[in-house]
């Protein structure tokens, strides 16, 4: 599957047709979505219209899919109708449905596929000599470095972040991640990092990125900068080539003034000596690829690491509710700590303990027991997945610590809230009845009082209409 | 370091340096090692001047006073923004060896820690080392941490590990290079321990050291210096005493299989030649070192040797003890040998290597699983020593046990084996022979019976080869000071399964008795069927809204009977002991307060015992749990902790328990570890704990769980016992039930609730003084109400009088066959006619 499911794209599909009219006059655009957005059936649908001069019955299309499988087609014509790519007619008494690419869409991607034109969307490269001391691993280390700073100030707390003096991110990301609701000054909360902030750093890189990148064109919007200049650019970048160095010359003037940020972000390097170049990294690279790209780049990150054990599962947990990490990382150390009591660093390891407080901490902080059971599952050590192989794909991490660590949640949320709507007053006693058993038949029946006649319902569409069509008679 | 001595002993308190600040948190929380934990019970029971001695002398060893100054260091080296997580504890400046990935150890300079991978190749050897010079902290599966301390390097030199050896085998396993002050301080604990030792040689104490050095310091000591018999040599030397010949019969050596390694390593063939030599180059270092040595002594009399054990220790040179039985003449030899059925396992086989180590006997502590063959391991030293023995155990139950096990498994003579109780006081038959007695029946002061005043007298007339303290945790340094001082023995074997108490006192029986010589994994033993397999689970038991307000408003005391008769908890229980009685399992029901355990085994209508349950009528309830498969769910009180042998036991159910108790949680296990059908294709002994939600029972229970959780058991937490509403005659299923329950604890008066069972832990006997207190409160009592409540007007509860199972047990005892019945008739007329 494509990575559509992905939340920061339900920002791309809320966006007004206008836009996407506008999005798709860039080929780089219309490639980029198509790569990235797309679920393989949808792309089928979109090569076989691409050269369709007339737009075909919906019904043909029907001929194209196995009839045992109506689900696919449809959903992936709403993708395409969501995101402005397909044009489909409404339906009429005399005209079958038919169904087209949109005019934008078609004509950017074949320009895109095929080449030519001047639009210069796929990047300008420098003609300017290049800086020879850049190179894929210099690249790799600085988008790394930027990145884990960033990432670094999420997880610990703001006044901590302070401590450390210049090494943090820039002041205008750090404001970034603040209004993102991903760390909080407040103090009342304990500081610090955010439950939003946490799945941020859940999320895989590329990911992470994307969520910061589409908080930034939210906050861009209010600079009055022009969002679809601006994704555009951003689909641009992921189509450029990696290692190489492009000219900012071409770029225009909100282009110009997002750069200065994306430097922060660490997925574009301007060379100190010759500022009309950048250079994209891996971060920016990968933006638009899909699934099977999104590994790469950890790999990449790997390669440049070579310490290859620190990518992959690192965290040993024991029934002793022990914590074993072999990492040497601050980040992963620091993301750790939100969760666990650390108490003793090793050269290549740290051991602390998972507590009940440590729990609790975390919690207050927003952060469920879920995030945490995810966060040691996902990186959960080679030997714990071998033990767990071994016992023909039991649990990775002891059941009993999972549990336990679910339960100091649910400790503290004894009430339960459900939201929906209350019923009383009626008129007599058989009304009451009706309603009450009606609402218990279609399930939505959450509490009732025979002795009060009241009763509270979790939905009340059909419960309304009942009433209603009860009143009718 | 003199002076660093002085300094922590001055201070009250000075033992807590250094120790987890975080150790006295209050509510509940996740269990905590063993080293940890112990400490908030730390400052119990203070002054007494050993105790203060022994305190000084440990302190003196602590590693945190071998810290090197590598704080600055730490400073200027790599420090990072996570390096504020972990304060002192930050030692990424340590270097890492390039092959760190072959080696399966690091080492905290601060504490003396040392962590270990198990998944490593190393790793058992590893282990096998790390057991021997450390105490093991928690052997789960993946990752185990051990402690350097004082005791645990006391142990290795006494079973004859050179400091050079150990820190070269430690640093030949590390990831990182053995921190300058950990070398400092394994070479300071080694220099000063066990270069002294006390031997009894043909009845007379010596003391003998290897160094003639050492002896003149302890010469020129103003205490010892006077207590050395007079009109005796100096100095006199020997050679030192090689376990060359020795045998320690049931062992492989001793079934044929010549092996010149005095150690039971065995190296299995097909590993790698650079594995095994670890351990065997030490244990061969050891053999060249000793045919060099020699010896030399000087001789005490026997009235002194407390005084010098006490001064030496204050010196800060423990002596060891040590009985070489072979070259003793004197005491005659108890012809004794292991029946040749008797294989012992390879563990405890290890653990005899350790007390054998150098062909004479040592004196110290092994520490196996309940239900691992402690008895065994005491029957096979007796056998190797073959000397007079005495065996104190704890209870007069045990002690039958332990003269069947005698008779089981060694081809002693009946008449050489006697028991001593209040019951019975045989002795044996010929010049030499081994008694069997609990603590209570020694340490009695005041006036005894004619009969046990005479028999004290005998034992204490006697010279002893071995005396065998089982379930040596209970006893208290008191008591034992007491056992010790009255009975003359050349050796002392202590026996035990869980070697922790909630204060301190564990530690000084490392001065008592000697140093801890062997403490198994229970994982692997468990792995290996030796010990059953056991499911943990903690159900918990919300209260009743009813019984949680009044939770709320009473005392302490109330409060705990409150949460043990919690209606909810007695449904799990009740449903917890149908669904395994349908699956064939017999059933422990534990229940600390003997209120409850009434309760609940009446209601239930089963079988119970507690301390007031005569003899005879223990023995025939547990003779009908045994056999009789109508009986398979007991409820036992305290008493049943420790030493009662029931391999039928399959499944446990725990409904109250003594506060934060860890050596009761892990004793009351070891109730189902020897569990018969143990190697039965995925068998599963179970071990519930039944807890209260939302009261001070969750906090107690976590507590008690650390032990075990540190072995690496998991205790898996229910919340909802499925099916439990569907139980026919679920008790207390309706308001109504509940609420006369709720009256009727509430109006058990405290002398009920207070009539806690004393168990077999000496630790809580007060010498009677508390029932002293308890009677004299009887007298009576002023109220003010109403007359409708003296007729039973108010809220009088209705209490139900279900008849005893145990009864109804006794009754069936009558029920003979007319056949038997027959017989005993005749033989009562025979009888008589005799007697006529």
């Amino acid at each position: 599957m494509s990575v559509s499911s992905l939340a920061s794209f339900e920002y791309l599909e809320g966006l007004p047709g206008t836009t996407f009219r506008r999005l798709y006059l860039q080929p780089s655009t219309a490639l980029a979505i198509f790569r990235r957005m797309l679920p393989h059936l949808a792309k089928t649908f979109v090569m076989a219209m691409l050269y369709m001069t007339k737009p075909i019955p919906l019904t043909d299309l029907d001929l194209w899919v196995h009839p045992n499988s109506k689900r696919q087609p449809t959903e992936a014509l709403s993708l395409l109708s969501r995101l402005h790519i397909v044009h489909i007619t409404a339906r009429t008494r005399d005209d079958p449905q038919v169904v087209s690419l949109t005019k934008a869409f078609g004509s950017s991607l074949r320009l895109a596929l095929t080449g030519g034109g001047d639009h210069q969307s796929f990047g300008v490269p420098s003609s300017d000599s290049t800086t020879a001391d850049v190179d894929l691993n210099f690249l790799d280390d600085y988008a790394q470095m930027q990145w884990e700073g960033i990432l670094h100030f999420v997880v610990s707390s703001v006044g901590e972040g302070m401590r450390q003096g210049g090494q943090g991110p820039t002041a205008a990301v750090k404001q970034l991640l603040e209004s993102g609701n991903l760390v909080t000054r407040a103090r009342h909360s304990g500081g610090g990092i955010t439950q939003a902030g946490f799945s941020f750093l859940l999320q895989e890189a590329n990911a992470q990125v994307w969520t910061l990148l589409l908080l930034w064109i939210k906050n861009a919007e209010k600079m009055e900068m022009d969002s679809v200049d601006v994704l555009s650019f951003l689909f641009m970048l992921g189509s450029l080539e990696l290692g190489r160095a492009y000219s900012t010359t071409t770029l225009t003037a909100s282009q110009k003034q997002m750069i200065t940020y994306l430097v922060d972000f660490g997925l574009v390097y301007i060379p100190p000596s010759t500022k009309n170049q950048f250079f994209p990294t891996r971060l920016a690279t990968t933006l638009t690829s899909d699934a099977t790209a999104l590994r790469s780049v950890a790999a990449g990150f790997d390669a440049a690491h070579t310490n290859a054990s620190a990518m992959k599962g690192f965290i040993i947990i024991e029934t002793n509710y022990r914590i074993y990490a072999y990492t040497t990382s601050p980040l992963q150390i620091a993301v750790l700590s939100l969760f666990t009591k650390l108490t003793t660093r090793y050269p290549n390891m740290v051991s602390g303990r998972i507590t009940r407080e440590s729990i609790y901490r975390a919690i207050s902080h927003g952060i469920t027991s879920d995030q945490v059971i995810s966060y040691l599952s996902t990186h959960a050590h080679p030997q714990l997945l071998k033990a767990s192989a071994a016992q023909g794909g039991g649990p990775v991490l002891p059941p009993t610590v999972v549990d336990q660590i679910r339960l100091w949640q649910i400790e503290n949320e004894r009430m339960k809230a459900t939201s929906g709507f209350f019923f009383k007053e009626f008129e007599n006693q058989k009304e009451y009845d009706a309603c009450a058993k009606y609402a218990d038949e279609v399930g939505v029946l959450v509490w009732k009082s025979d002795a009060k006649r009241m009763f509270f319902v979790s939905r009340v569409e059909q419960l309304r209409d009942y009433i209603k069509s009860r009143k009718m008679k | 370091m003199p002076a660093k001595r002085k300094a922590s002993s001055n201070v009250r308190g000075g033992t807590k340096i250094g120790r987890d600040s975080a150790a006295s948190t209050p509510g509940p929380a996740t269990p905590r090692s063993i080293g940890s934990s112990s400490d908030e019970y730390s400052d119990a029971e203070p002054s007494e001047s050993e105790k203060e001695n022994i305190k000084k002398n440990i302190n003196t060893f602590s590693v945190e006073n071998y810290k090197a100054k590598q704080k600055s260091h730490a400073v200027a080296g790599g420090m990072d923004s996570a390096s504020h997580h972990f304060g002192a504890n930050d030692f990424s400046y340590l270097s890492l060896k390039p092959d760190h990935d072959n080696r399966p150890l690091w080492i905290d300079p601060h504490k003396g820690r040392i962590i270990l991978e198990s998944f490593s190749p190393l790793a058992t050897h590893a282990q096998d080392f790390l057991t021997t010079i450390a105490e093991p902290l928690s052997r789960p599966v993946f990752l185990h941490e051990y402690a350097l301390t004082p005791h645990s390097l006391y142990a290795a030199v006494s079973v004859g590990l050179d400091p050079k050896d150990i820190i070269n085998v430690l640093d030949r396993l590390s990831k990182i290079p053995v921190p300058e002050n950990i070398r400092k301080f394994i070479t300071s604990c080694t220099h000063s321990y066990g270069k002294v030792k006390l031997v009894l040689k043909d009845t007379k104490h010596y003391i003998e050291s290897s160094d003639p050095e050492m002896l003149q310091r302890l010469l020129k000591d103003e205490v010892i210096g006077p207590l050395r018999v007079q009109g005796t040599e100096e100095i006199t030397s020997a050679s030192a005493p090689k376990m060359a010949g020795l045998v320690i019969p049931g062992t492989k050596n001793f079934a044929g299989v010549q092996q010149a390694q005095p150690e039971g390593t065995k190296p299995k063939e097909g590993e790698p030649v650079q594995q095994e030599d670890i351990v065997a180059t030490l244990n061969e270092d050891d053999d060249d070192d000793e045919d060099a040595d020699a010896v030399h002594h000087f001789e005490i009399s026997d009235g002194a040797v407390e005084k010098v054990q006490k001064r030496c220790l204050g010196l800060g040179l423990p002596v060891l003890e040590e009985y070489d039985f072979r070259n003793d003449s004197r005491n005659a030899n108890l012809d004794i040998d292991l029946k040749p059925s008797a294989q012992i396992r390879h563990y405890q086989e290890k653990s005899l290597s350790k007390m054998f180590g150098n062909g004479r006997a040592k004196s110290g502590i092994i520490v196996l699983p309940c239900g691992a063959g402690k008895t065994l391991v005491g029957i096979t030293a007796a056998c190797t020593i073959k000397k007079g023995v005495i065996i104190l155990c704890t209870s007069s139950m045990s002690v039958i046990q332990w003269r069947q096990e005698f008779l089981k498994w060694s081809n002693i003579n009946p008449s050489d084996i006697a028991i001593f109780t209040s019951d019975n006081k045989d002795k044996f038959a010929r010049n030499t022979g081994i008694i069997v007695t609990s603590y209570s029946m020694v340490a009695q002061r005041g006036k005894r019976s004619y009969d046990s005043q005479k028999m004290m007298d005998f034992i204490q007339s006697r010279e002893w080869g071995l005396m065998i303290l089982d379930e040596v945790h209970v006893v208290p340094a008191n008591m034992f000071r007491n056992v010790t001082s009255a009975i003359k023995t050349h050796s002392k074997l202590g026996l035990t399964a869980t070697l922790l108490r909630e204060d301190d006192k564990i530690s000084d029986l490392n001065f008592l008795i000697g140093p801890k010589l062997y403490e198994a994994n229970w994982m692997e033993l468990a792995e290996q069927g030796h010990i059953a397999r056991v499911q943990c689970a903690e159900v918990w038991c919300p209260m009743t809204t009813e019984f949680y307000s009044e939770y709320l408003r009473h005392s302490a005391k109330k409060k705990q009977l409150i949460w043990t008769m919690n209606p909810r908890k007695f449904q799990a229980c009740q449903f917890l002991i149908d669904y395994h009685e349908k699956r064939g399992d017999k059933i422990i029901v534990f229940a600390d307060n003997i209120y409850a355990l009434k309760a609940y085994a009446t209601k239930l209508n089963k079988a119970f015992i507690y301390g007031e349950t005569g003899n005879a009528e223990r023995m025939r309830i547990l003779e009908n749990f045994q056999h009789n498969d109508k009986i398979n769910t007991l409820f036992l009180s305290k008493i049943g902790d420790t030493s009662l042998d029931l391999p039928e036991a399959t499944c446990l159910i725990q409904i109250s328990s003594h506060y934060g108790s860890r050596r009761q949680e892990a004793q009351r296990l070891g109730r189902i570890l020897r569990a018969k059908r143990r190697n039965d294709e995925g068998f599963n002994a179970f071990f519930y704990s039944l807890v209260s939600k939302d009261t001070q029972e969750m906090y107690f229970s976590s507590k008690r769980q650390a032990f075990l959780v540190d072995q690496g058991y998991a205790f898996k937490v229910i919340t909802h016992l499925q099916g439990i509403e569907e139980l026919p005659n679920l008790a207390f299923s309706t308001p109504s039930e509940r609420r006369e329950l709720l009256q009727n604890v509430l109006i058990a008066n405290d002398a009920d609730i207070d009539d806690d069972d004393k168990g077999d832990d000496m630790f809580h006997m007060m010498d009677g003084k508390s029932k002293a207190k308890a009677k004299k409160k009887a007298n009576a009592r002023r109220t003010a109400g109403a007359l409708s409540e003296l007729a039973g007007g108010q809220d009088m509860a209705y209490v139900e009088q279900n008849k005893s199972k145990n009864k109804e047990l006794k009754r069936k005892k009558g029920e003979h066959n007319p056949f038997f019945k027959k017989l005993q008739r005749d033989q009562e007329k025979r009888r008589k006619a005799l007697d006529e």
